[in-house]
Parts: C-alpha cells; sequence; structure tokens
C-alpha cells in the first residue's frame, strides 16, 4: 500500500488551548506523550472527527478530513479511522464478534461474520467469539476493541491510553502484541499515553505534549537525549534510547553481546534471538562518568566518548552531561559536585561506566526480551 | 367480552347522552329503562351536580337534554342561548334528614335531634352536598340557616360534590348523618340503611327542578323530553319521592 | 363490570403510549444528549406535569379548547365536535400529562450510555440513523419500558383529569378509574368492587411484566 501519511494541524486558544502540527507515516507510530489534561486525547477525537477544534486542518493522503479553511468537515462515521478508545467502549449489548461486525458496514453482509472471526483469531480472541464484554477480562475486552477498530480497514489506527485498564502483566503481553501487529499494517499509528513505558516500547516517532502545546515532536532517539525537557525528567528521568543488534550470546553467563554506532555492551536477556534488532535505553541516573578507564571493577560495560553539551538546569540539583559515544549519543546525570571536581566540560573525553542490569532492552522486531511477564 | 376490543364511540355511533342531577340516579335510570322498553330506543344518563353538568354544557359537553335539581342553572343556559326553549318543570324534589344505623342522631323534621346532638359535643361529621354545585346542598344550607343550626355546624360539615356523593357519606356511617334527597333513600337498597325524617317545604327554598332540552337535541331525546311529562314517568317520580309539578 | 370502560381505559393507555413513546424517545434522547440554553427551564417544564394537581392541567385544557375558547371554537367547527368531554380530548390530556413519566425514564435511559459507545459507534462507520437503532436504542430500551409501562399505569389510574376534561360519557370518555367513582355514586358497590380489583389486577400485572423484562432485557446482565 501507498504510503498516506496522516498530517494534522490544530489551533485553538480554549476550552481546551491547542498548538500542534504533525504528520504522520505509514508503518510509523507517533506516541502522543504528556501530563494528563495535556490534550493528548482532544488531538486523537480530532483526527477522528469526534471534536472540531476552532482552527484545524487534518488529512489524510489526498483525502481532507477537516480544514476550517474552506468549512470542510467529514463526520467520523465517514472517516477511515480506527480507534481504540481508553475504556474500549465495546457494545454492552453485543458479542464479541457482533461488536466487531458493527465495524463492517462497508463490507457485503455475507462476508462480515468470516471477516470478524479472522480479525478476532489476529488478536487470540478466537475462542470467545459470542462472550458479551461483560464476560470478557480487561485484557480481551482491549483485543476486540482493537479487532474492531481494525475491521473498518481504517487508513490510520489511533490507540486512546491503550494499556490503562489492564494490569500490569496483561500489558507487556498486549505492548508486544501491538508492537509486531503494527508492523503487518501499512498505516500511521496514533498512540496516547502518559505512560513513558508505552513510548519505549511502542514509538518511532514521540510528540511531547505540555497544556495542549507540542513542545518537541520527532524521532524517538533524538528525542530521548534532550535534556532539556525538564517535566520529561521530572515524570521518567531521562534516557538515552538507540537502537542495536544481537551479536552473541552467552548462555552461560545470562548476557547477549549488543552492537551498536559507537561500540558493544554486555546485557542481561533470556530471550533474544542473534541477530534480532533491539531498542536500548539507558537511564541517565545510571551512568557513572570517569576522567579514566578504571580497573578491577565487576563492571562490563566502559564506553569511551566525548562531552558534546553540558545541561546545568536551575530546577534542579543535578547535571546533565552529553556524552559522543560514536553516533549515539549518551545521557549522564551527575551532581553539580561532580561537575566540578571532574572538572567536565565541552570537548573533554571522559569514560562512561554502565552495570549490566540497567540496560533497558525493548524488543523492536516482535520478539520478546526477558521480562515481557509471559 | 367482545365489546373491549372496540374503539371507543365515535360521533356517529355516539348513543343519544343526557345529563341528570344525582338526585335522579335511581328514578331516572328506571325511567330509562321504561323508555327503552316501551320505545325501543336507548339513552344514556349521566349523573352529577347540577352545577358540575351545567359548566360541562357550558364547556361543550355533548348532552342533548338536561334535568337540574333546580331551576336557576337550567335557566343560565337558557340566557346562554344553548337551550331550545325555557323547559319545563318535571318535579318537585324533597330534603330528608338521614341517620345511619347506628348513629347517634335521632331525626326528627324540625331538626331537634340534630341541635341536641350538636350541643353536646355528638357531631363528628354532618354531609350535605356542596351548596356551590347542587341545589340540594343549597336547600339543606338554607334548612340549617332556619333552625339556627349553620354557624355551629359549619366545621363539621362534609360536602359531597354532588348529593349523590354525600347521601354516600351520610348511609356508609361516615358521618352521623345528613340532608339528603328523598328520592335516594326511597330506593330499596338504601332503605334500610338508616332512619330518616322528611323536611317540610317550608323550611327551603322549593327544589323546583327544571329540565330543557338542549339545541342539539335528537328527536329520539325530544321524545324522551315528553315521555318525562307522561304519566308513566310521574308515576315513577312520585314513586321515588318527589311531588308532581303543580 | 362495566366492559366499555375497561375498554376505554386500555385504548387511553394504549393511545397515550403510541402518541407519547416516539415523542419522548426523541426528547428523551435530545435532553440527554445535547447541552443547549435553557435546558434546565426545559426539564422543569417537562417535569411540571409531574407535581402539578391534575385539576390545573384539566383547568387550562378546558380553558383552552372549551366550546367558549376560540381554539375550541375552531376545532368544533373543523371536527364537528369540541375537544373536552370527547376521547380525543382525554387522549390529550393524558398525554399531556404523562409526559414526565415518558420523557424522565427515556431521558435516563439514554444518560446511562457511555459518550463513549456513542462515539464508538460513528468511528465502526455507522451513520447517525444507525447509531441510534443499532447502539443507542437497543441500550435505552429498559428506560423505554419502564416509560410505557409507567404511562399505561398511570393512564390506567388518572382520575382527576379524565373527569374534568373527560366528563363521565359512557362508551367516550368514562374509563375504569371514573366508572368506580360513578358506581359508588349509584350506591352500586358490588359493580365498584369488581372494578375496583380489576383495576388493582391490571396494574399489578403490568407493573410485574416490567420488572420481569427489564431484568431480562438489561444489558449488563451477561
Amino acid at each position: 500500500m501507498a504510503d498516506r501519511p496522516l498530517s494534522v494541524a490544530l489551533r485553538q486558544g480554549g476550552p481546551i488551548p491547542l498548538d500542534v502540527e504533525f504528520t504522520c507515516h505509514s508503518g510509523e507510530v507517533l506516541a502522543i506523550f504528556g501530563p494528563s489534561g495535556s490534550g493528548k486525547t482532544t488531538i486523537l477525537r480530532s483526527v477522528a472527527g469526534l471534536y472540531k477544534p476552532s482552527h484545524a486542518s487534518i488529512h489524510s493522503g489526498a483525502d481532507t478530513w477537516t480544514d476550517t479553511e474552506t468549512g470542510t468537515f467529514v463526520p467520523p462515521y465517514r472517516r477511515a479511522v480506527g480507534l481504540v478508545f481508553q475504556e474500549y467502549a465495546l457494545f454492552p449489548h453485543l458479542t464479541a464478534v457482533h461488536n466487531v461486525m458493527t465495524a463492517l458496514g462497508h463490507r457485503p453482509r455475507v462476508e462480515r461474520r468470516d471477516k470478524a472471526e479472522t480479525l478476532l483469531n489476529l488478536v487470540h480472541l478466537g475462542g470467545q467469539l459470542s462472550r458479551r464484554p461483560s464476560e470478557l477480562s480487561g485484557g480481551e475486552r482491549q483485543r476486540v476493541a482493537l479487532a474492531r477498530a481494525l475491521a473498518r480497514e481504517p487508513a490510520v489506527l489511533l490507540l486512546d491510553e491503550p494499556f490503562a485498564a489492564v494490569d500490569r502483566s496483561v500489558r507487556r503481553r498486549l505492548q508486544n502484541e501491538i508492537d509486531s501487529l503494527r508492523r503487518t499494517l501499512d498505516m500511521p499509528l496514533i498512540l496516547v499515553t502518559h505512560d513513558f513505558d508505552d513510548v519505549v516500547r511502542l514509538a518511532t516517532h514521540v510528540l511531547m505534549l505540555e497544556q495542549g502545546r507540542a513542545v518537541a515532536c520527532g524521532p524517538i532517539a533524538a528525542l530521548m537525549s534532550r535534556p532539556d525537557l525538564s517535566w520529561l525528567r521530572e515524570a521518567v528521568g531521562l534516557g538515552s534510547v538507540f537502537d542495536a543488534t544481537v551479536a552473541k550470546r552467552h548462555a552461560d553467563r545470562g548476557l547477549v553481546e549488543l552492537t551498536f554506532d559507537g561500540g558493544t555492551l554486555l546485557a542481561p536477556a533470556r530471550h533474544v534471538d542473534v541477530n534480532a534488532a533491539v531498542r536500548v535505553r539507558i537511564p541517565a541516573r545510571e551512568v557513572v562518568l570517569a576522567t579514566s578507564a578504571p580497573a578491577g571493577l565487576s563492571l562490563h560495560n566502559v564506553l569511551g566518548g566525548t562531552v558534546t553539551a553540558v545541561h546545568i538546569d536551575a530546577a534542579f540539583e543535578t547535571v546533565v552531561v552529553q556524552l559522543a559515544v560514536g553516533r549515539v549519543e549518551l545521557l549522564a546525570e551527575v551532581t553539580r559536585d561532580a561537575v566540578s571536581r571532574l572538572g567536565i566540560d565541552v570537548g573533554r573525553p571522559l569514560h562512561a561506566l554502565i552495570k549490566s542490569v540497567s540496560i533497558e532492552l525493548v524488543a523492536s522486531d516482535g520478539s520478546h526480551t526477558g521480562d515481557d511477564g509471559r | 367480552m367482545l365489546r373491549l376490543f372496540g374503539l371507543p364511540d365515535g360521533v356517529t355511533q355516539r348513543p343519544p347522552t343526557i345529563a341528570a342531577a344525582a338526585n335522579l340516579n335511581f328514578a331516572l335510570t328506571e325511567i330509562a329503562n321504561q323508555f327503552e322498553r316501551e320505545r325501543g330506543t336507548r339513552v344514556e344518563v349521566v349523573f352529577g351536580a347540577s352545577g358540575t353538568l351545567t359548566r360541562q354544557i357550558r364547556d361543550g359537553a355533548p348532552f342533548e337534554m338536561f334535568l337540574a335539581a333546580d331551576e336557576e342553572f337550567p335557566n343560565q343556559l337558557t340566557a346562554a342561548g344553548l337551550t331550545r326553549d325555557g323547559g319545563a318543570v318535571y318535579a318537585i324534589g324533597r330534603l330528608v334528614l338521614f341517620a345511619p344505623n347506628g348513629s347517634r342522631l335521632k331525626v326528627d323534621e324540625r331538626l331537634d335531634g340534630l341541635s341536641r346532638l350538636l350541643n353536646a359535643g355528638g357531631v363528628t361529621r354532618f354531609a350535605i352536598a356542596n351548596p356551590e354545585v347542587a341545589p340540594y346542598g343549597r336547600a339543606a344550607e338554607a334548612t340549617l340557616r332556619k333552625h339556627g343550626l349553620w354557624d355551629p355546624i359549619r366545621s363539621r360539615l362534609v360536602l359531597g360534590d354532588s348529593i349523590a356523593q354525600a347521601a354516600q357519606f351520610a348511609t356508609t356511617g361516615n358521618a352521623v348523618g345528613g340532608l339528603i334527597a328523598y328520592s335516594l333513600v326511597k330506593e330499596p337498597a338504601l332503605a334500610d340503611k338508616g332512619t330518616y325524617a322528611l323536611i317540610p317545604q317550608t323550611d327551603h327554598p322549593t327544589l323546583r327542578q327544571r329540565m330543557v332540552l338542549l339545541k342539539q337535541a335528537t328527536p329520539v331525546v325530544a321524545q324522551f323530553y315528553h315521555y318525562m311529562q307522561g304519566p308513566a314517568a310521574r308515576a315513577i317520580l312520585v314513586k321515588n319521592g318527589y311531588e308532581a309539578p303543580r | 363490570m362495566d366492559w366499555a370502560a375497561l375498554r376505554i381505559s386500555l385504548w387511553l393507555g394504549a393511545g397515550t403510549i403510541a402518541i407519547l413513546l416516539p415523542l419522548g424517545v426523541w426528547f428523551g434522547r435530545l435532553l440527554a444528549v445535547r447541552d443547549f440554553r435553557g435546558k434546565l427551564l426545559v426539564e422543569a417544564l417537562v417535569t411540571v406535569p409531574l407535581v402539578l394537581p391534575p385539576t390545573v392541567l384539566g383547568f387550562y385544557l378546558l380553558l383552552t379548547f372549551g366550546a367558549r375558547s376560540p381554539i375550541g371554537q375552531a376545532f368544533q367547527s373543523l371536527v364537528g365536535h369540541p375537544l373536552p368531554f370527547s376521547f380525543q380530548g382525554l387522549l390529550l390530556a393524558s398525554a399531556i400529562a404523562n409526559i414526565p413519566f415518558v420523557v424522565q425514564p427515556i431521558q435516563r435511559g439514554f444518560e446511562a450510555i457511555p459518550s463513549d459507545v456513542r462515539d464508538a459507534a460513528a468511528c465502526c462507520g455507522l451513520t447517525p440513523w444507525q447509531q441510534f437503532r443499532r447502539i443507542e436504542l437497543p441500550l435505552a430500551w429498559p428506560g423505554v419500558l419502564t416509560a410505557a409501562i409507567l404511562t399505561f399505569a398511570h393512564t390506567l389510574g388518572e382520575f382527576g383529569v379524565v373527569l374534568m376534561v373527560g366528563g363521565n360519557l359512557p362508551g367516550q370518555t368514562r374509563t375504569l378509574s371514573v366508572a368506580i367513582y360513578d358506581r359508588m355514586q349509584a350506591f352500586d358497590d358490588r359493580s365498584a368492587g369488581i372494578m375496583a380489583a380489576t383495576l388493582l389486577a391490571i396494574s399489578v400485572a403490568t407493573l410485574m411484566t416490567t420488572t420481569a423484562l427489564s431484568r431480562r432485557m438489561s444489558p449488563s446482565r451477561g
């Protein structure tokens, strides 16, 4: 399928202030991330046509869905949008399969049941076709909602806090399923969340929202290493996110060797295959800086690099040091005292020390990391 | 049972309906039945207080004839141009003091028993028809006034919407007694429910009961109007305690 | 037993439902879904017949549609008889008196539907009519059913307005409740007793049916 990008520009002063502009291409996962009340859901609702901002321009490929300039507004039921609601919003009086069939009105009547069953099989609910929502668990409801959203054969898939209502263990499994599913779906996917875990695990792009305003927007790797986003620092802590490949497995030691644009890392992992692509996140608090490479430590990972920036924020006790390791920007959060003791400044070569257990591995090709909760 | 499923009567199949004062409840039903037997046509009778029925007629109720308990109400309708003519007096009604079985009220035509019981504080409730809408209530008021009982008894009165309801109150033991229509207590069903004394006609304005044919009266009802003045109807009226008009 | 009165009572109940239910569904949904200026006033007006003595309603109806009013005269010249003291007049009075019994349960029924579910229906590609027909109406059904039953039961029991506007005309406006009154006045306690028992039985049966049906149709139950 050809790329059918979703481009969105929203602007209004109230009642919910909005000022965002973004484009999401097929295959991309844009995470709209921000604290509650920042207008995340309003953006999704605007895309779906459930909300009409005072100034808006929303296009899906060549189709105009909303354009307040020309007065164009396509009602929600004529937009090819798949929306998974936060509380799933299943139709309580209909069985799982009829919930999905409701969204298949564009298909000939005779095909609907088969198609709905296929979709429910896809989300592993083939055995619960005739259950009503009240007879399904939280995770199962979420899957029905997902199948129903996909049934529409949408040009864009919207997920509103899709994991907020399920418990932690189910959440991991669903995250992985959505991650593998979206690779087979050639459409833009927008995910609204206030949980950074979702962003790290699923997003290719991030839109950071604060009171309806986009404070940052771009590919995830670039955004994660921006220490100027103070609230992000408060909320989840800074960290570096970059892609790597599994080079080797040391099954006996319970470790895997990862190569990236800047060196190799040893990380604990039980279930990754060799050559698998993974996403690595290293929290800035877990990185120790040293002026010389130490010896005699239990440490596996010592990376050499050069300081490219030092971020001092009066609002924080700590200082964020940005270190170029090969082509990866690594972030380290240290005290002001350490900065002056070590004489850290831009251009200075330093060593970054990282404990293996501090490295978070996120599957980025549908395979599972060690802590997926199964 | 089949009648259950038919639609409410339309305009065309409506049986002729006449309105009658509540004191006629038994007498007029008997006369209407007699009329039906003799002439083979039926008239429906709706009973109520003369004042209430007058109001309904003025508001457009589809009655074809009105038999009142006095002359004033039908005269109002005549003045409003709703009747064929001034109509005719068909009967003179009588009032009785009634006490249900077991009541402490001793009945007499001079109301002495009522007066004594009232002084002794023994009158809890005393039933008359509402003087505003029922001529028999008006007659009851006049009677009580004449004996100087109106003011002391006022707070004890229960007012029936019509003389039939007042009789209901008086005969079921809900009141120590009442001033009600003679025609109602003549009914065998009520006669054994208590004792009564006929009030002299001089105690209140005469209950000259007038009937009028309304403008929309059909020939059947016009026949009934004449039938009311005939010997058969008169006989039934007299049997039921009315006097023939002079 | 006055079969004609029972027949009129049943027809009045059914007729009131037939008139009010479609209107009630439309209006109840409007009140549940929309916000508009003056909504509070509209809601109060809808509820007024609930707290108003029936005689007030009767008074205004007679005043508006009586033979002495211009509207009443216009109606009479059109149909041939005045609106009061006719079954149609009774139906109109009954419809007005029952507005709150219809609108309120239906409004609650539609209000109970989460707005997300309504939005989800739109996002599934259902047109507004399909959303209403396939999602909202089935979910609001217990409210609609309650409205119908309440109206029916209330119509059977209505007395004040019926007597005032209807005038106790046999075969036309004499409902069972008025017939009981009428029989009482005629000292016919036997007939009054039979009819009272009939009315009691119908009312109990009606309410039992509602409870049973609403239990069976409640969507929250599996």
